[in-house]
């Protein structure tokens, strides 16, 4: 299987940007990030020591709608929750994410945005990663998806999601916590523990073998060892003017 | 007890608070008190509110509150109260603009699904009720309903996404059946048309029905309308009670297409209406995780491992936080994880049907598996709230 590709800080004016494409769904998203930032407003009412994470999602053919609020709340709780909104400078200012979708199949009204969700968050992720916003983990996504006979397929195209029994999105930290869990669809709770399982290891690797035997080889191979080789690509080359100097 | 010490001694203010004013300044450290109360005083561990951890609050639910509905319903949990409202209104297919073109490939589905069974009749449901927008919900917050709420304000972010919840659940259910929704028209059977349908070869339809295809002329489209009148904490439960209860309630009139006149005609009579019949009846529990230590969402030290923070808590004693059931506002604007379930049970068999966690990392398999299990035991609870209403 074709693994997703992602680009850092393509954009000039903002101060993080990432795309992220996921060949297996067919979605490409655009990310940007600015932050901190002074936000219009009343803001010091919600919450005065505390960074507004604020995630705007535009769909690529159609205006926002209800479907985007839903989801938007959605990816503001999980990365809201690891950005370190109490960091100096940050406070009572906002981290502003805008997310549009380039590619891919539209979401249809009443869809839920499952198939979407896991490109939404590695692309939020990264461009949050682009613009140095202090994040207290990382975390990979995916979606997996049951099949009428039981088979747990990873990553469905948009027409597997649709005739999948039961569609799932995880979300795991970089230190394996759960940090999101979207199930729709009609399921047991044994099959869900045999989803987080497989989720596990697909966002973590394989197996937790060792730190040493993780090599450049099983990083790959997950998620989050995908997202964590970006970033180091993208301090590589932020940096290469240092290297070149030695 | 508090003014009575200031008035004696005016010139050393008290330090005693009442409760309800320790509440406002430490809501934190309040329902923190509550949950772990200190063990010399011998006191059970409740919440704020004096419920248990697992307990929800006190439901009602009346059916059959509007009479210029089609069904309708007002829910209370605790303080919190949804009316729902459903309205049905006739949209004629030759108002849809793609009914001819999907008609064509509808009648060789139609084919496939006598053989097929229950899967496929499951997809032609979804094709029409999801394809078509049968279902309209929209949730309205802007009542007055809480003091963040101004009234005729447009409708906020979290409307928005209930909303969208709300539809998404009913997409997901497949709550109502599209063979409610539809209404039929037997053409006549003429003896010249059977002829020519046999002449085509259309064997197989003509074996089964012997004359020509009744054919769909409208639908009825169920606008379902939730006013949150009460917002204290958790509106989706509430919300998603009321839809369950006025759709249940919902009537539907008869209805017929009148050839002469070319349009769909409704019975006036009661006992021709029919109620619909949903499948099953998924059941939605919210949830809300209480840390004790305050800053555990923010502080910028090293977050343990999923592994590290399981045997942490083993080793500590003393419980770090409460997973709460059914959170009021004050316990919800006090966390940030939430977990939703909702569960439907089929012959003693529970079913998840949604399970949403977010906001936080410590709910995990374990916790999750006794959230099913609370949510299965209040699925009875509501059965029964929604059986009597």
């Amino acid at each position: 299987m074709v693994g997703p590709t992602a680009s850092l800080s393509i954009l000039q004016r903002a101060d993080g940007s990432a795309t992220y494409k996921c060949p297996a769904t067919g979605y490409t998203i655009l990310s940007a990030v600015n932050g901190p930032v002074e936000l219009p407003g009343r803001r010091d009412a919600l919450k005065p020591e505390d960074a507004t994470v604020e995630v705007f999602v535009k769909p690529g053919t159609t205006t926002g709608g209800v479907g985007e609020r839903a989801i938007e709340t959605t990816l503001k709780s999980v990365l809201g929750d690891i950005v370190l909104g109490r960091e100096k400078g940050f406070p009572r200012r906002g981290v502003v994410l805008t997310l549009n979708i380039v590619g891919g199949e539209n979401v249809e009204r009443g869809d839920s945005y499952l198939t979407l969700l896991p490109a939404l968050l590695h692309a939020g992720l990264l461009a949050m990663i682009s613009a140095s916003i202090p994040l207290s983990m990382t975390l990979s996504a995916v979606l997996l998806g049951v099949t009428d006979s039981g088979e747990i397929v990873q990553n469905p195209s948009p027409a597997a999601a649709k005739s999948a029994v039961s569609l799932h999105v995880l979300a795991i930290s970089s230190k394996d916590h759960l940090l999101l869990n979207q199930s729709r669809g009609r399921f047991d709770f044994d099959t869900w523990e045999l989803i987080r399982a497989r989720a596990l290891s697909i966002c973590q690797g394989a197996a937790n073998d060792g730190d040493v035997a993780m090599g450049e080889g099983t990083n790959t191979a997950s998620v989050n060892g995908f997202i964590r080789e970006t970033a180091e690509d993208q301090i590589y080359s932020a940096y290469a003017h240092k290297l070149d100097s030695i | 007890m508090a003014s009575s010490a200031a008035a004696s001694n005016p010139t050393i203010p008290s330090l005693n608070l009442p409760p309800s004013q320790f509440a406002r300044l430490q809501p934190h450290a309040y329902l923190l008190a509550h949950l772990s109360p200190p063990a010399a005083s011998d006191q059970p561990s409740v919440r704020a509110n004096g419920r248990a951890t697992s307990q929800f609050r006190v439901t009602s639910a009346n059916a059959g509150s509007l009479t210029h509905t089609n069904g309708s319903a007002v829910v209370r949990i605790g303080d919190t109260a949804a009316v729902c409202g459903v309205r049905a209104e006739l949209l004629h297919t030759e108002d849809i603009a793609s009914w001819s073109v999907s008609t064509a490939s509808e009648a060789e589905a139609g084919n496939t699904s006598q053989k097929g069974g229950s899967k496929t009749e499951d997809e032609e449901d979804r094709d029409h009720v999801q394809d078509l927008n049968l279902l309209v919900p929209n949730i309205s917050l802007s009542t007055g309903c809480a003091p963040g709420f101004t009234p005729g304000a447009p409708p906020s972010t979290l409307a928005q996404s209930l909303s969208h919840e709300i539809l998404s659940l009913l997409h997901t259910t497949r709550l109502v059946k599209a063979d409610d929704l539809r209404i039929w028209y037997q053409p006549p059977n003429l003896e010249s048309e059977e002829f020519r349908n046999a002449g085509e070869g259309m064997d197989v339809d003509s074996e089964q029905t012997g004359g020509p295809e009744p054919e769909i002329k409208a639908f009825w489209v169920l606008y379902i309308d939730i006013m949150i009148i009460s917002l204290a904490g958790n509106p989706f439960d509430a919300a998603w009670a009321s839809v369950l209860a006025a759709l249940r309630d919902t009537k539907l009139p008869k209805a017929w297409w009148d050839a002469d006149n070319e349009t769909v005609l409704c019975s006036d009579n009661i006992s021709d209406a029919q109620k619909l019949s949903l499948r099953g009846l998924p059941v939605s529990s919210s949830f809300c995780t209480f840390e004790a230590d305050a800053a555990a969402g923010w502080r910028s030290v090293v977050i343990p491992n999923a592994d590290e923070l399981k045997s942490q808590a083993q080793k500590q004693g003393s419980q770090q936080r409460w997973i709460l059931a059914d959170p009021d506002g004050y316990e919800e604007g006090l966390s940030q994880e939430r977990v939703c379930v909702v569960v439907d049970i089929e012959d003693g068999k529970t079913v998840i049907v949604k399970m949403e966690k977010h906001g936080g990392w410590a709910v995990d398999s374990d916790d999750l598996r006794q959230l099913v299990d609370v949510s299965a035991k209040r699925w009875h609870e509501m059965k029964r709230i929604l059986d009597q209403c």
